[in-house]
């Protein structure tokens, strides 16, 4: 009888140990984190990288910030090869440019691979992403007529050579995004490489120069990655730009009260005031009649 | 006219000591002023917090009576100023009433403004960086001046009653006595001070009113400025001045009946003062309900989605009893009183003023409250006491104590100087003697 209310009690302790290592062990299952890495270059002087963080959680694709990641140049991930790290911001992004210390790699083939690793955390596992990009310029220009063009040129062994058959959007930096030349969304690059485009936006605010900033890019591109050159022309209206701010305004701050309103305001006191100081001088006056 | 005629109107005239009833009168105001001033200890030592005051109802009653003893001041331009102006002889006895009811309420007016204050020692600031564009500045500016102004309007008058006063230098007493030589020992009744001191009570009758006017102009455009439901109004100058001249006149019957009563001047402020008295506030009455219809009116017919939690609230809804009764005790039971002869006989008349003057003070709560819980942009999740407001006890001690206060620089007025010009009571006497003749 002794020896099975031990058995119980011990039984009961085992439960009270164990249970809530197993219930832990449910609870902290972790997510699957699914990263993606972009290639940017930015008008044929920078170069950076974009790692988005996402997993599905409650069945929905969701950003997921606070992820340290890092960035590799090559698929090795060695500690030779780390070109830069962070944390996903609130959208579970985080961007590097490529250092001038990634160089000597860089400048080893026409191909470039690049890796980013995003460390475990306590509710994501580890993730990785690469990405891989044939090294390629985007040139913009324009000629006579309004007419923008761009070339797309790849390097091919060690040449750099035309490439056909490439997306390229055409127009003109807007409001903080691209507003297309014309109607056309895309031109597609023909033999030489080329797309051109006539710019129909006559009315685009420009700067006061007239100028407005051209803009042709290769968006997600699987073989290029995404490419973008600008270029000011001075087709947009001329605009200089002015500000009402701290100009005298009845709705200005101390100081800067309009004009009109301080002479109103003033000659206004000034008359009251002279009527009241012009009567006090008059009781003195009493005062020396009444005196005499 | 004869020598004892006068010496009789001097003498009903003269401030009279303080009776019994003078006295309880005194030390009841004093001790209201008291509480009130204990209040405000509390109010300086703990901030704000101890009134009912909070982010959305900022101004309460403190500012309800700014509104209203800047609205009563302004029967010192009206009795003095635009009576005299239009040769209207009858108001005579009544100009140093109208004249310490105005110099009373717009002391208490300023300061009442600083009462509303969290931080009462940063108000020199208001001085050295007020923005001119600012109506604030100007109810400032504007408030000084029509102080000064009203002062002046009763101290000039007051330079012959002085000359009489020091006469009786045994009924005077040593400090009274010192007070009527300090202020007026040089008049002698020269022609030439007095074509001076008519002068200036004709430049100032004709100044006080332009100030006037500014004065209620500017507190209304304080409110009518901001861009919140019921004081977005173009309507609010005219509409506040016209509401001022009514508490004004109201408050004129109110003080008229008293100091008839209790320094017995039946002689002086008669039936006929009252009966003319009486149909001015029927007038004024009248042009005041006629802006109201226009304030509500208009908003009511086109009941705009952001006004309409506003102007229901004041019909049917939390504030409807107390709008009905501003509404009906401040002009409609007034006019339906002072319409008819009997009316304004003066005790009716007494009530109708009473009626005038507690219902306009009602009508400047209004005007500020409501609005103030009923913002164009509400806040999101404010604590449940942001949308509803009661003063607290300390609001109401401090309200009290100012509006005791402006009762007692009357009533202490009333114990140092003639109540009713004796010079001017003479002179019109005398003239309207010689017409009989």
């Amino acid at each position: 009888m002794k020896t099975k209310t031990i058995n119980i009690i011990g039984l009961f302790f085992i439960l009270l140990v164990v249970l809530p290592e197993l219930l832990l062990a449910q609870a902290v299952e972790k997510n699957t984190l699914s990263l993606t890495l972009k290639y940017y270059n930015d008008n044929n002087i920078t170069h950076h990288l974009l790692v988005q963080a996402k997993s599905k959680i409650d069945g929905k694709f969701q950003k997921i910030a606070h992820i340290p990641v890092q960035f590799y140049i090559t698929n090795d991930t060695e500690k030779k090869n780390l070109i830069g790290s962070g944390v996903t911001n609130e959208k579970g992004e985080y961007v590097v440019v490529i250092p001038a210390a990634a160089k000597e790699e860089w400048l080893k083939s026409p191909n470039q691979n690049f890796v980013v690793v995003g460390e475990a955390t306590p509710k994501f596992d580890e993730g990785r992403a690469e990405v891989s990009i044939t090294k390629a310029k985007l040139k913009i220009d324009t000629v006579e007529g309004k007419i923008i063009t761009a070339k797309l040129i790849a390097l091919v062994d060690t040449t750099w050579t035309p490439i056909s058959g490439v997306d390229v959007v055409l127009g003109v930096k807007r409001l903080g995004g691209v507003l297309n030349a014309n109607e056309t969304l895309t031109y597609t690059t023909d033999s030489s490489g080329t797309v051109k485009a006539e710019f129909k936006r006559d009315s685009i605010p420009g700067d006061a120069k007239e100028n407005i900033i051209l803009v042709a890019s290769v968006i997600d591109n699987d073989v290029y990655g995404n490419l973008s050159a600008e270029l000011a022309a001075p087709w947009g209206a001329k605009t200089i730009y002015t500000t009402n701010f701290d100009h005298r305004s009845l709705f200005a701050r101390r100081g800067h009260s309009p004009i009109w309103l301080e002479l109103l305001a003033y000659g206004i006191v000034a008359a009251v005031w002279a009527v009241i100081i012009y009567l006090l001088f008059q009781i003195r006056t009493i005062k020396k009649l009444g005196l005499e | 006219m004869e020598k004892s005629a006068e010496n009789k109107i001097i003498q009903d005239l003269l401030p009279q000591k303080f009776g019994k009833k003078g006295k309880f009168w005194v030390i009841g105001l004093l001790a209201i002023c008291a509480l009130g001033a204990f209040a405000y200890g509390r109010q300086l030592y703990y901030g704000l917090e101890v009134t009912g005051l909070r982010d959305y109802v900022s101004w309460g009653i403190y500012i309800s009576n700014f509104v209203f003893f800047v609205a009563i001041s302004l029967v010192g331009s009206l009795i003095t100023a635009v009576l005299r102006l239009t040769n209207v002889h009858w108001s005579t006895p009544l100009t140093r009433i109208a004249e310490i009811i105005a110099v009373s309420a717009i002391t208490f007016a300023s300061l009442i403004i600083i009462v509303d204050m969290g931080r009462p020692e940063r108000f020199y600031n208001l001085f050295l960086h007020g923005r001119l564009q600012s109506p604030i500045i100007w109810d400032v500016i504007v408030i000084t001046t029509y102080f000064f102004i009203s002062l002046l309007l009763l101290y000039f008058p007051l330079l012959p009653d002085l000359k009489i006063m020091i006469a009786f230098k045994e009924r005077n007493g040593k400090w009274l006595q010192k007070l009527y030589e300090f202020l007026g020992s040089f008049w002698k009744n020269k022609p030439e001070q007095f074509k001076i001191t008519n002068k200036a009570i004709n430049i100032l009758s004709i100044s006080i009113i332009p100030v006037a006017f500014a004065i209620h102009t500017v507190t209304s455009w304080l409110f009518a400025t901001t861009y919140r439901p019921g004081w977005d109004s173009t309507n609010f100058g005219a509409y506040f001045i016209s509401g001022a001249f009514l508490v004004g006149s109201g408050g004129v019957l109110i003080a008229m009946y008293v100091f008839r009563a209790h320094y017995k001047l039946e002689k002086y402020i008669t039936d006929d003062h009252f009966d003319r008295m009486g149909k001015v506030v029927v007038l004024l009455a009248l042009l005041y309900l006629y802006f109201n219809v226009n304030e509500f009116l208009v908003p009511a017919f086109k009941m705009k989605k952001s006004e309409e939690e506003h102007l229901l609230g004041l019909f049917t809804g939390e504030f409807a009893p107390v709008f009905w009764f501003a509404i009906f005790t401040a002009m409609i039971i007034p006019i339906g009183i002072l319409l008819f002869k009997n009316g304004r006989k003066p005790k009716a008349a007494f009530v109708a003023g009473i009626l005038v003057v507690v219902g306009s003070w009602f009508k400047r709560y209004l005007i500020v409250t409501p609005t103030l819980l009923h913002p164009f942009l509400p806040m999101h999740d404010v604590p449940a006491n942001y949308k509803h407001y009661f003063p607290s006890w300390e609001e109401w001690a401090i309200a009290g104590g100012s509006l005791a206060g402006a009762l007692l620089v009357i009533t202490f007025f009333a114990r140092i100087f003639p109540i009713i010009p004796i010079h001017e009571t003479i002179i019109e006497t005398e003239s309207h003697e010689n017409k009989n003749n």
